[in-house]
């Protein structure tokens, strides 16, 4: 393992999303869109207005969309880097896939972990939610470990889709069954059994449940703070994490992935 | 210099039905100036991938630097430096932070890599622009970025893939200049791909490859006296039965 490598790898992809800075604005802009399209609508059908205004309720939710938005579409420069013939530079260097697929996931990590404080630090004083040291602290945990879930998965999918535009596609189809079902809009709990199961298989889920825990807690006798237990969270994330880069790294191995794209178009 | 830069025993490369490489038996010696010609589709990049461990063989041997390129992976890709055919370069990057790049993904420490990005940007005439984002150069700069970049860990095999695909008649001149350079400095070995005869003269050693298969071997004086020829081409027209690839690139 090449602790060398891997910071390269980081640290090229900072520097490249620092200087897109269209997409930069669109990270920090996304929420608030969400916070006052989305937020009123829902605060008007919202049951639970007596115990919890519904933006506050939603902010756990929309840091987690931020960290989704960061960590898994930062995957999009593993595929533009296969177009433009830069992952065959990195494939050919002296490092182990795994290096690789870690420095990746590291890096849309950062992205995403980055995006969301800056979110964070915007949003929580509009909503007048006010973290205890420990619920920021834990806030922070949680949204390193949604960032290396999603890194990780966002990672899976570039490693198997060749074209950027297949990429955009599917991640689409990813995206919102994703948000939806993560409980950053409404609680998991509501839902029947089947939608229930599809959600905790969803990283999201945990990532956000997290926040709550986090973010939440004053109102957790009410039912609006984390569902599930904190180390559940914890170790969900986790298992996500290193099943995904394991898979990232054997599909960044295998075969075709430099030279199906080298030899496409030659007989 | 007896040691074998790249030893080959029936090195073979099949893409489902399609045989790209057949069977290759091949020894570039160490500070050899080796020529791998024919036309598109003969199976010369297949070739250089298989040396570069970026292809794993459908049969045969291949060792590279002493190193097998199927267990040892790791060690052929540290001692080799491969200029692939397009650029691989972060066009979005500058020049030197897409060498600083390479340098950590090869993991020479800050300190070396500096002055040694220095002496490359100054012998490649790129230090002005140096600052300048990828996008920005000519095709011959680019070139230049991918070559310092290949030689930028010091390999003691360096592989060019069609290296002058696209460029116009100046760069060419000015790449062969560098890598004439290069070898005298260094005694580094290099294994060049073409389907322009013409640049294959200079080489110490040619292979011609048809289709998968070596067709011809020798120096480029010997392999025009077996063939009666007086040229290099018309080597290669005996050979491949077809002519040269009129297009750049591909």
């Amino acid at each position: 393992m090449s602790a060398r490598a891997v910071y390269g790898i980081v640290a090229r992809e900072f520097v490249r999303f620092l200087r897109q800075r269209g997409r930069v604005l669109a990270s920090i802009g996304r929420p608030f869109v969400w916070l006052v399209f989305a937020g009123a609508g829902f605060a008007a059908v919202f049951t639970g207005r007596n115990q919890i205004d519904y933006r506050v309720y939603m902010a756990p939710g929309l840091l987690g969309m931020v960290v989704m938005f960061g960590s898994l579409l930062a995957a999009l420069s593993t595929v533009t880097d296969r177009e433009a013939g830069v992952l065959r530079m990195v494939l050919v260097a002296p490092i182990r896939r795994s290096t690789i697929a870690l420095g990746k996931t590291l890096g849309a990590t950062l992205l995403g972990t980055a995006q969301a404080l800056v979110v964070a630090g915007l949003l929580l004083p509009v909503v007048h939610l006010r973290p205890t040291l420990a619920g920021a602290l834990l806030g922070l945990v949680a949204v390193v470990l949604s960032g290396l879930a999603l890194g990780a998965l966002g990672l899976v999918l570039a490693a198997s889709i060749r074209s950027i535009e297949n990429f955009a596609g599917v991640m689409n189809f990813v995206i919102f069954p994703m948000l939806f079902l993560s409980g950053a809009l409404y609680p998991v709990r509501h839902l029947g059994v089947v939608l229930r199961a599809v959600a905790y298989a969803n990283p999201l889920a945990y990532g956000v449940d997290l926040l709550k825990h986090a973010l939440l807690g004053a109102w957790a006798e009410a039912g609006y703070g984390g569902e599930l237990p904190v180390l559940l969270d914890c170790v969900a994330l986790a298992v996500f994490a290193i099943v995904g880069l394991a898979l990232a790294a054997s599909l960044l191995g295998r075969e075709g992935g430099v030279t199906r794209t080298a030899l496409r178009g030659r007989p | 210099m007896t040691t074998a830069a790249i030893d080959a025993r029936g090195l073979g490369k099949d893409f489902g039905a399609i045989r790209a490489l057949d069977q290759l038996d091949l020894e570039v010696r160490e500070g050899e100036f080796f020529g791998l010609l024919g036309p598109n589709g003969a199976g010369k990049t297949t070739t250089v991938h298989l040396f570069a461990t970026l292809l794993a063989p459908s049969r045969g041997t291949a060792r590279v630097a002493g190193h097998d390129v199927v267990r040892e992976g790791l060690s052929v890709r540290r001692s080799i430096g491969l200029v692939f055919q397009d650029t691989t370069l972060d066009r979005d990057l500058t020049i030197t932070e897409n060498l600083r790049f390479a340098a950590r993904l090869w993991s020479l420490p800050e300190r070396v890599a500096r002055p040694r990005i220095d002496v490359l940007l100054r012998q490649f005439e790129l230090l002005e622009r140096r600052d300048d984002p990828v996008r920005t150069l000519s095709g011959g700069m680019r070139r230049a970025v991918d070559i310092a970049r290949g030689i930028l860990h010091q390999p003691r095999i360096l592989f060019l893939d069609e290296p002058t695909a696209g460029l116009d008649p100046r760069a060419r001149r000015s790449l062969w200049a560098r890598i004439r350079a290069l070898r005298a400095e260094s005694g580094l070995t290099v294994l060049l791909t073409t389907h322009y005869v013409e640049e294959a003269e200079p080489c110490d050693r040619v292979a011609v490859l048809d289709r998968g298969r070596l067709a011809a071997l020798g120096t480029p004086a010997e392999l025009k006296q077996a063939a009666g020829v007086r040229s290099l081409e018309e080597v290669f027209l005996a050979h491949t039965g077809h002519p040269l690839a009129e297009t750049d690139g591909g």
